[in-house]
């Protein structure tokens, strides 16, 4: 059984919650830390593949969330991993339809942050008719198949649409239930012009009373017969259809839960509730198009009813929220004044704001802001994943008062790339090696190395960080591991003789090499190197390594062996600013060579003063990854190197 | 036939007719009134005291800004975006503009309103905060700055290593204070205006929890050890030309180069920020739980601010 339910505004508050089995407030804290925040795991965001909402899992609990983006709500549904819960996705489909259109108005009001949400009961029965459907549902799959002539409303080839593949008969049941519910509210004494409605009570006599119509075993119709069976039970209604004793037990079940759970003064909330529905659904109703009149009419003679049975309020709001789907569904390619006069709208509403945002308003802004990345270098992949993230922020967002799409895509694209760049805890090396080297307990030096391809300026930023300690004072220690490439020792040489000089001006300090030549084992001297380094007091080792493809499996390889002996407190590497789309894939090899528990943690761009304002490679390493930018080469001086200002990137990728 | 319609309403409007006479005249005098009333009134309600509440992430923000808003606090998790909230002043505390009040008039006033927002701690979110504290639109009356006493303590640490608690508050507190700072001296008009800032040590209620006086002391002197390691770290990169390309440019160096205090000599204290005009007081309590201290402390301070 479900543990938790909780809904979340994004600001942090919960505004409801209903717990059968407590769960620690921790796990929540961690999906929205990991999922929305750091948005690691990408494809744990991959939403609505398959229909299906998205899964976070950690100790052993299951986490399925979707989310109400207009109105900053997140549903979250916990449950233990063992169980596997198959109405939890109609659920949440359903617990935001009720619950955003119950409490829309309480939701919007500014400055405020508690809902005053008496969703209980609407919530239990709920959960009630899930499991009666999961449970009716159950045998039928196995039992005899009866095939029956499809429904031919819009509205159930939309939820049919919109279903998941086969594997979910329960869900799609419910959802063909409700809108057969809207059909079933559409007998009212008020006449409908609409030519399409009347065919779909027509089906439901159908349904039972004539088999073998439809193709064999087809998912639609094999749809329709699960809808046929199982309707009475949540609507209630005395068709035809009901005769069947399944349907009466249901009904009578629901009538005795009205009686007990129900009493007056849970009368007087719903009557309180079912007030602003009613007109919400009134000024909805006002901006859809064409079929609302009926709605419209079912909606206000209904008003009384509602009082009565939540049941019926609640599949009302669900099927007009199907509806509602529907609608704006078709609405695209039917009705030419409609089309054109919404056409207009948009466009005026496009330049005054006050705009909900489509995937189809975004596609065009979105393709620009591509190719704006590109042009600053992102790699594309990067570039995707941004304008991906972007595009799930803003659909079904409106847009300000006097933004266009362009300002507000804008925006958002800066907060991406700002929350991207900004390191989950930011890095302050100094203090970390003051904290290692005058730790009292345990003394020992503090361990530096760097790796990266041939070429990039691994030495000189390695010499550029040793000029950096040297000047707070640090002895440092050098160790040429570069044993492969010739001469490489005697660049290192040349680096420290000048480092010394300078140390020797400044009067504190000391830089010294360590180096065993060529062709020995750089993980050895690595070792070696940290050992003397102890022995001698230093504070600090920077380990140089050989430059390696890395698509070059051997040399890759070696770098697990290197990790292990040698120990390093930071492996940095070194990419290029210039490199492009290679740094997603350098970044990603690198960070997986260190074996199964260490990474690297943490990059330096070299020759950032080359590419003017196409500093993309930056982005491009840390989408790769997670894993921050902590030094910025910017010329060719031991002075020239630079810690990342978020900002001053942001502000060159944009421009 | 005349190029006008004698009966038409627009003739009538704008002819020598009494109603429209009077009706000009009604116009002229009330158009003032009226925009008065309007300009005045939105002046007003900009001025609806608003305190901005940062600190790191779950040490109890929007804990306690529910909690002040309603009286009985919300369930909370990870915020992601900012929440404005508008409270009163609890009858029991007195706001300081109203000290010389008998109590009699005291009663009958309506409480005070004032806005409190709260902002997301996690690290990658904080600009919302920093934005806000930084913004002259609507410039915060006072500062809370939320951190979790329970979490302090430099003896708990699991890891071995520094406390990562310790640290990142210290670090946000530090960035703030410094922001502040940058913002009094970089300001060109009257420096008179004192900012207060609350250090609100939560979660008070817990028994490893650090009392107020010893959260100040480990405050500052993690703040102390942040200051000395930032003077001495790298500047960070800046933009040279017009945004052409990433660089160092010394120029900026100055400003990046400002230290939180004036120097990074001896040790920090909370004191020496009134020399830029912030006021710094740490006062305990909680913001969840039934025993502890509760938000009286806290009310009491943003009740001397008003
Ligand atoms: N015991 C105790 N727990 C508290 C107190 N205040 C807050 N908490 C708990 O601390 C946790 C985090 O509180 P939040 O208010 O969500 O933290 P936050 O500062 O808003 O965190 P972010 O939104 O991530 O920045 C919650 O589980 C609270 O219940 C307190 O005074 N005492
Ligand atoms: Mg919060």
């Amino acid at each position: 059984m479900l543990d938790t339910f909780e809904i979340i505004t994004t600001s942090g508050v919960v505004l409801w919650s209903k717990t059968y089995v407590p769960v620690a407030s921790s796990l929540i804290n961690n999906l929205i830390r990991e999922v929305f925040v750091e948005e690691r795991g990408a494809n744990a965001r991959a939403e609505n593949s398959g229909g299906q909402k998205p899964t976070y899992r950690r100790d052993g609990y299951t986490l399925k969330w979707t989310a109400a983006k207009d109105l900053g709500l997140i549903f979250v549904a916990v449950y233990q991993s063992l169980l596997q819960i198959r109405w939890i996705d109609k659920l949440l489909e359903n617990v935001r339809a009720l619950f955003t259109e119950l409490y829309r108005d309480q939701i919007t009001k500014p400055n405020c942050s508690a809902v005053d949400c008496p969703f209980d009961q609407y919530f239990d029965r709920q959960i009630q008719e899930l499991e009666k459907l999961d449970k009716d549902a159950g045998p039928q799959r196995g039992g005899p198949t009866i095939d029956v002539t499809p429904p031919t409303s819009d509205s159930n080839d939309n939820s049919a649409d919109d279903m998941p593949p086969p594997p979910k008969p329960v869900l799609r049941t419910l959802n063909s239930n409700t809108s057969h519910d809207t059909t079933s509210t559409d007998v009212t004494p008020i006449p409908t012009p609409d030519a399409s409605r009347p065919g779909t009570p027509r089906a439901n006599h159908l349904l039972t009373g004539r088999p073998g119509l439809g193709g064999r075993g087809s998912r639609r119709s094999r749809k329709g017969m699960v809808a046929g069976n199982s309707a009475p039970v949540s609507s209630g209604d005395e068709t035809p259809a009901n005769a069947s004793k399944k349907g009466t037990k249901g009904a009578k079940k629901m009538r005795k839960w009205d009686a007990n759970g129900h009493a007056d003064e849970d009368d007087g909330t719903t009557l309180d509730y079912s007030a602003p529905v009613a007109s919400s659904n009134l000024s909805n109703a006002n901006v859809e198009d064409s079929a609302e009149q009926e709605k419209w009419g079912t909606r206000t003679a209904k008003g009384e009813y509602m009082l009565k049975d939540i049941g019926d309020e609640m599949n009302a709001i669900l099927s007009s929220a199907n509806s509602n789907a529907g609608a704006t569904n078709g609405d695209a390619a039917s009705g030419l004044v409609g089309s054109s006069i919404g056409a207009i709208s948009g466009l005026f509403r496009n330049v005054v704001g006050g705009k909900t945002l489509t995937k189809e308003d975004l596609v065009k802004p979105l393709k620009g802001m591509e190719d704006h990345l590109l042009k600053k270098n992102v790699a594309r992949e990067a570039a995707v994943r941004l304008c991906n993230s972007v595009e799930r922020d803003l659909i079904g967002m409106k847009t300000g008062n006097f933004t266009s799409i362009d300002t507000t895509l804008r925006t958002a694209m800066e907060k991406a790339l700002r929350k991207i760049l900004t390191p989950t805890s930011p890095l302050d090396l100094l203090r970390e090696i003051q904290s290692t080297v005058r730790s009292s307990t345990k003394r020992r030096p503090y361990v530096i190395s760097i790796v990266g391809v041939n070429g990039v300026g691994k030495s000189t930023n390695l010499s550029k960080i040793a000029f950096f300690l040297l000047q707070n004072h640090y002895r440092v220690l050098i160790a040429a591991g570069d044993t492969f490439r010739s001469g490489a020792v005697e660049q290192l040489r040349v680096h420290v003789n000048n480092l010394k000089e300078l140390t020797q001006r400044q009067g504190k300090g000391a830089v010294d090499l360590f180096e065993k030549g060529y062709g020995k084992d750089a993980a050895h001297i690595a070792r070696d190197s940290v050992e003397y380094a102890a022995a001698h007091a230093y504070d600090v080792v920077l380990i140089d390594t050989a430059g390696r493809r890395h698509n070059d499996a051997r040399l890759m390889s070696s770098l697990e062996k290197f990790a292990e002996l040698a120990k390093p407190d930071k492996i940095l590497m070194v990419g290029e600013a210039l490199v492009g789309s290679d740094a997603v894939q350098q970044a990603r090899h690198f960070d997986a060579a260190f074996g199964v528990g260490r990474r690297l943690d943490g990059f330096i761009v070299s020759k950032c003063d080359t590419v003017g304002d196409m500093v993309g490679t930056l982005v491009s390493m840390v989408h790769a990854t997670g894993i921050p930018v902590l030094f910025l080469g910017t010329g060719q001086h031991y002075g020239d190197l630079r810690v990342l200002r978020v900002e001053s990137v942001v502000g060159l990728l944009m421009q | 036939m005349a190029w006008y319609d004698e009966d038409s309403w627009l003739t009538q409007a704008v002819g020598p007719n009494i109603w429209a006479v009077i009706g000009t005249i009604l116009l002229a005098l009330t158009l003032p009134i009226v925009l008065h009333w309007f300009i005045y009134r939105s002046s007003v309600l900009a001025k609806t005291p608003s305190f901005l509440v940062l600190g790191p992430s779950g040490s109890g923000k929007t804990a306690l800004v529910t909690k002040l808003e309603t009286g009985h606090g919300s369930k909370t998790h990870t915020s992601q975006i900012p929440l404005t909230v508008q409270s009163h002043l609890p009858k029991s505390t007195v706001p300081k503009s109203w000290q010389y009040r008998s109590t009699a008039d005291y009663e009958t006033k309506a409480p005070k309103p004032l806005l409190l927002t709260d902002t997301p701690g996690h690290a990658k979110l904080r600009h919302y905060a920093y934005n806000s504290l930084a913004s002259t639109t609507n410039p915060p009356t006072g500062i809370l700055f939320v951190v979790d006493a329970a979490d302090l303590s430099s003896s708990g640490t699991a890891t071995g290593g520094a406390n990562f608690a310790l640290s990142d508050t210290a670090e946000y507190l530090h960035d703030v204070l410094l922001s502040l700072q940058k913002a009094y001296n970089n300001a060109k008009t009257s420096k008179a205006k004192e900012i207060p800032f609350l250090v609100a040590a939560n979660k008070l209620d817990l028994f490893t929890a650090l009392p107020a006086v010893a959260v100040k002391s480990t405050l500052e002197k993690d703040i102390t050890r942040i200051r000395e390691t930032r003077a001495r770290g790298l500047l960070g990169v800046s933009t040279i030309g017009k945004g052409e390309g990433l660089g160092g440019n010394d120029e900026e160096g100055d400003d990046e180069r400002e230290v939180l205090g004036g120097t990074s000599e001896g040790d920090f204290k909370f004191a020496t920020m009134e020399e830029w005009n912030v006021s710094v007081e740490v006062v305990g309590g909680n913001a969840v739980g039934e025993d502890g201290p509760g938000v009286e402390g806290w009310w009491e301070w943003i009740g001397a601010q008003l």
